[in-house]
């Protein structure tokens, strides 16, 4: 197993209280995987991938959880229990991201292929720079852009470049895992798809793990071996694509499915969850998709369902699983 | 870039011209004649006056008067002082300016590489300790009254302590014995420390290229030591030394007062800057890359931050050729400042005038100095 991650729990202390942006995700990612992460914005998805780095903000609390990363040589390393120095070893070499915001994460006053040139370096102190340059330039081919383009400012390139220039600098250190947050939001459609697509080529080719997130479903359909489901700070449900579209279990990524056009092709009613999601400040005490749930009942009121595997390879938080051929109804109020 | 400085510098002329007619109507139409001050002057016989007020055409209209003056004004001279007849105003400034360069230039660097150093640490240690003392103390010393913190250090280090001089700017005991000019050592040192500076900045742009945090200091503090014990090696030889000395430690008290008023200000716009800048998304990519902690605050927080402030200290140099009237009066330093305060005590309108118009080239200046560097240090920028 590449990345272990063991109910993961961090907190954002406000002047409110804690918001429960992280509270006990666990999953496993194997060498050369892609797995999706979906649900709403605010659901903590982001926040799941900064835990995983530590690029958490001054008021974040981490509350427990392992992340165990093998990295190929003997035991795993427990990622929350390095040191900083020691830490700053495993990312962008271990673990490397693309980020949300990618027009804004190049920094302005330097060279696009100076800013990779400045990661390559930090991690293979040894590499001369002209090496490091060559390297960078093979990225931008790989990605699509002109190598004549490193000598550029960021200003100088389109939305598109830079998301490509992202995608070469998150590749620069040959990281064992990426992720990619929303890498493609701020684009327009067509060129979204065929950059989600060609992260994927080089993923499959560079047999690397990757983590996709997005809000939308339909988008990481495609470039996911398996998804996860995350509502409100938890995973719910977790299968291999597949069996997500086929079967899905949680009344949650039922609603989901249907709330977007079906990518099987057959054509599907388009339903959206009524609601909205729980403030994270007081979530629901029992299940926390319960306010919006057709199936809730007294107990999903009461308890919180356990994130239990129900069949090999699929998890699932759920007092009431949707049963096959069952049609749930969700009623606007 | 060539037009946007042509454009740029006939900009400047063009202001600079309604600055001087300005200034001028403004002290034409102070109560008093100006004419009547010029020529009522007990110093200045029959024929000299004569020819004065044709140079000056100080026997025509006021409107004549200001052409005379612009044409002089075309040709650098800016008129003869009243009160230290028959010295020319140009001359005057000149031989005060490189005393009030000096001393403000030194404190307005000290300053901002304080405030600089201080508030980029603040911002990036929020709500922590020394984010807390930076801010206060900086407040304290922003708003605290000039004079009072001059009278205090004078009082503190010159009367208590006894450890520096209390104010002119030598003292003339040292220099009984010798014929030196004080004003030729001073620019033996004004010369030294522009080198220095000129090394200094050297190195730094050296220090970018090369990668190690270490490697970068050791250039740095290298090139500071070289320059200054090969600069001490040659005052003393020379014999001068004392004298440089004296002056120096005359300068100590006044560029004391002055960077602790004004470090603040730069110590709060580069707090405020950086506070920003921590927030975008490249500071959390340099931190993603593993960047060491320094190189984060450094490298990529610091410099994006810098851009302001580079602007507020170019034009607050423009504006140390005014020099601190407060300032100098107080530590009785001869510089452009405490010409200000005589100038308008004797009503010595040409200086006063020169003084102005002095001061207002170099604010223009100052900006377009600040547009290059601004280019410079920004690639979004291009003219
Ligand atoms: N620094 C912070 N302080 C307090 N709350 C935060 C902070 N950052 C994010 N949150 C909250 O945590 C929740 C999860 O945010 P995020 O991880 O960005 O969600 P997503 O990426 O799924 O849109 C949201 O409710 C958000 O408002
Ligand atoms: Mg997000």
């Amino acid at each position: 197993m590449l990345l272990s991650v063991k109910n993961l729990k961090m907190h954002y202390k406000t002047k409110m209280g804690y918001v429960r942006a992280v509270d006990s995700i666990s999953f496993d990612l194997d060498s050369g995987e892609g797995l999706g992460i979906v649900g709403e914005s605010g659901c903590g998805k982001t926040s799941v991938s900064m835990t995983i780095l530590r690029l958490l903000p001054d008021n974040a609390e981490f509350k427990g959880g392992e992340v165990l990363f093998d990295n190929g040589n003997g035991e795993p390393v427990n990622l929350v229990s390095l040191a900083e120095s020691e830490m700053r070893r495993y990312r962008w070499k271990g673990i490397s991201m693309i980020f949300q915001a990618a027009m804004n994460s190049l920094n302005p006053v330097y060279k696009v292929g100076d800013q990779i040139v400045e990661a390559i370096q930090n991690h293979f102190p040894d590499t001369p720079t002209d090496v490091a340059k060559k390297k960078v330039a093979e990225l931008f081919r790989l990605v699509g852009l002109d190598p004549t383009r490193m000598e550029q400012y960021p200003h100088q390139y389109s939305g598109g470049m830079k998301q490509r220039a992202v995608i070469a600098m998150a590749l620069s250190c040959d990281p064992r895992i990426i992720i990619a947050d929303e890498p493609t939001t701020a684009l327009d459609v067509i060129v979204q798809d065929r950059i989600l697509r060609e992260i994927r080529a080089i993923q499959k080719k560079l047999n690397m793990a990757m983590i996709y997130i997005s809000h939308d479903i339909a988008v990481i359909a495609e470039v996911s071996d398996r998804i996860a489901v995350m509502y409100a700070g938890k995973f719910v449900e977790l299968a291999d694509s597949v069996t997500i579209f086929k079967r899905p279990m949680h009344p949650y990524t039922y609603g989901l499915m249907h709330a977007f056009p079906s990518v099987t092709g057959k054509k599907v009613d388009l339903v959206t969850i009524p609601g909205e999601p729980p403030d994270l400040l007081a979530p629901p005490r029992g299940c926390r998709f319960y306010p919006r749930c057709p199936k809730g009942d007294k107990l999903c009121e009461e308890k919180d369902p356990e994130y239990v595997e129900v069949d090999k390879g699929h998890f699932l938080a759920c007092h009431h699983p949707v049963q096959p051929g069952e049609v749930v109804q969700f009623n606007a109020e | 870039m060539l037009k946007f400085f042509s454009k740029r510098i006939v900009q400047i002329v063009i202001l600079l011209f309604i600055y001087v007619t300005i200034v001028y109507w403004l002290m034409e139409a102070m109560p008093g004649s100006f004419t009547d001050k010029y020529l009522m002057n007990p110093k200045i016989t029959p024929e000299i006056r004569q020819n004065l007020a044709k140079q000056f055409g100080l026997d025509k209209p006021a409107f004549t008067r200001y052409l005379y003056y612009m044409k002089n004004f075309l040709k650098l001279d800016l008129g003869i002082s009243f009160s230290y007849f028959p010295k020319k105003v140009s001359s005057l400034i000149f031989e005060r300016l490189p005393r009030t360069v000096f001393l403000f230039v030194t404190a307005t660097l000290v300053s901002y590489i304080l405030g600089y150093n201080l508030g980029k640490r603040a911002a990036w240690r929020r709500g922590k300790i020394l984010d807390k003392t930076a801010t206060f103390v900086g407040i304290v010393f922003w708003t605290i009254f000039l004079p009072l913190l001059a009278i205090f250090n004078i009082w503190l280090f010159g009367v208590i302590l006894k450890i520096l001089p209390l104010n002119q700017f030598i003292n003339p005991n040292v220099w009984r014995e010798t014929n030196l000019s004080a004003q030729n050592i001073f620019l033996k040192l004004l010369l030294n420390a522009f080198i220095f500076l000129v090394v200094m900045m050297i190195s730094l742009i050296f220090a970018q290229r090369v990668k190690t945090v270490a490697a970068k200091r050791t250039i740095v503090l290298l090139s500071a030591v070289v320059t200054l014990s090969v600069s001490i090696i040659l005052w003393t030889s020379t014999g001068l030394g004392i004298y440089a000395l004296d002056i120096i430690l005359h300068m100590v008290l006044p560029v004391f007062t002055l960077t602790l008023y004004s470090f603040a200000g730069s110590m709060l716009v580069m707090r405020d800057t950086m506070l920003e800048v921590v927030r975008e998304d490249y500071v959390v990519t340099a931190k993603a890359k593993g960047l060491p902690d320094r190189v984060v605050r450094d490298k990529h927080a610091a410099r994006n931050a810098l851009l302001p402030l580079i602007t507020n200290f170019v034009i607050s140099l423009g504006f140390t050729l005014s020099g601190g009237i407060i300032t100098e009066t107080m530590f009785s330093w001869p510089g452009l400042g405490r010409a200000y305060l005589e100038a308008l005590n004797s009503q010595d309108t040409p200086l006063l005038i020169g003084l102005l118009v002095f001061t207002g080239i170099f604010v223009l200046l100052a900006h377009l100095i600040a547009d290059v560097l601004y280019a410079f240090l920004d690639p979004r920028i291009r003219y």
